[in-house]
């Protein structure tokens, strides 16, 4: 598909070259035209140029109307130079535009590879409550770009440096207009209560939403994310202890629909780079489906 | 284990989360004794053969490092050193024999 573009896009640069030529052998047929003027003018000039006046004259034969003719002629060369410009210029806008089509489409592909057939793979139902006390189900997730993260508030470094990567890139997001909505989800409901998580979010990026539950939905929620963790179901008090978890970004589209999963490997640009292209390159699932049906749909697979 | 006798740190409290300035302090008191402990050349502190050492050595630096951070972090931490170092020395032999190094996305890398 993305070579049929291709070659569409050489095809059209290809079309302009013969316009060039043409523009070339007009501006030679001119140029033979003047010539033969001229020298049938020079024949002419020759006669009165014995008979009368200025011998050295500097004036070209032929006299005022040559140099009125003279413009088009000396025009051949700006021609030229116009036709390359305009060639260079068509050329590269077209090579910029496709090559940009190109990645749009290449991470569309991804997003939609991702979002699997039929079943989703990743994202689900879920049901459990914000730092405010507050529910928040899957039904939050609809009309605007999320970002999930999963971890607690008692984890020793990776967590929290995540989640200072996180603000970064939210920030970076917000100055391109892109303001997705990001989200905490614990995996230790027994000792990250909504207030425990509201505290341990104060010192990250203001817009964070931390979601907590109790142990069965926290443990549905992680499962619908196919997020693994070894929370012990019940607490001894004073007990200290640590929680393996996954360590992925979600990014959902305004669906609710699973789109990437960003692992470590982004850092502070390359992450909010990834999610700016798949916030630009999102088309809604009804207009998805709706350019199936179109002739040209073969340009999307 | 000593820590277990003296009162409970308020990194342990499972009530309050560590927060930004904790989380500092904590990592800075385990700096401070992992240096002392690469000045001594001993890479695993759960090492129950290196106790004597770090003990004779480092033992202001390690009363520190468990006062700091929270229980379940200072073996987290000590464990971590010893994987870092490892990794670090099997990404330098690689490099001797001039192996290619590929980034695979979605890998974990720490």
């Amino acid at each position: 598909m993305l070579s049929s573009i291709r070659t569409a896009g050489a095809r059209r640069v290809c079309v302009g070259v013969p316009r060039v030529s043409s523009v070339f052998s007009r501006a030679f047929t001119i140029n033979d035209r003047l010539l033969n003027e001229k020298e049938v003018e020079t024949n002419e000039a020759k006669s009165e140029v014995v008979s009368k006046r200025k011998p050295l004259s500097r004036i070209a034969i032929g006299g005022s109307s040559g140099s009125s003719q003279r413009n088009p002629g000396g025009s051949i060369e700006f021609t030229t130079w116009k036709a390359a410009a305009l060639l260079v210029l068509v050329g590269g806008s077209l090579f910029y535009f496709f090559d940009k089509e190109k990645r749009r489409l290449q991470i569309e592909k991804e997003a939609e590879a991702n979002r699997g057939y039929g079943k989703p793979l990743v994202g689900g139902p879920f049901k459990l409550i914000d730092q405010d006390g507050n529910e928040f189900t899957e039904k939050n997730l609809l009309g605007k770009f999320s970002i999930l993260y999963f971890g607690f508030t008692h984890c020793p470094d990776i967590c929290p440096d995540e989640l200072d990567k996180l603000g970064v890139w939210l920030d970076k997001l917000e100055k391109r207009g892109i303001r997705p909505q990001s989200i905490f989800i614990t995996c230790d409901p027994a000792r990250d209560q909504p207030q425990v998580i509201k505290e341990y979010l104060s010192e990250f990026h203001p817009s964070l939403i931390g979601l907590t539950g109790d142990y069965d939905e926290i443990k549905n929620a992680c499962k619908q994310y196919r997020v693994y963790f070894s929370t012990p179901p019940t607490l001894q008090p004073g007990q200290d202890y640590l929680v393996d978890h996954s360590i992925f970004f979600y990014l959902m589209d305004p669906e609710g629909k699973f789109i990437d999963a960003l692992g470590r490997q982004y850092d502070e640009n390359t992450g909010a780079d990834k999610i700016e292209e798949h916030v630009k390159a999102y088309v809604p699932s009804d207009k998805r489906e709706k350019r199936e049906e179109k002739w040209y749909s073969f340009l999307f697979k | 284990m000593g820590w277990f006798s003296s009162s409970p740190k308020p990194m342990d409290d499972p009530s309050k989360p560590p927060m930004r300035s904790s989380r500092k302090q904590c990592w800075e008191s385990r700096d401070a004794f992992f240096t002392c402990l690469d000045r001594i050349e001993v890479v695993n502190a759960l090492d129950p053969s290196q106790t004597g050492a770090i003990k004779s050595q480092c033992s202001k630096e390690e009363s520190r490092f468990e006062q700091d951070c929270a229980t379940s972090w200072i073996k987290y931490f000590k464990e971590k050193r010893v994987v870092d170092y490892k990794r670090e020395k099997f990404m330098k032999e690689m490099e001797e024999k001039n192996a290619q190094k590929i980034e695979l996305p979605g890998l974990v890398r720490r």
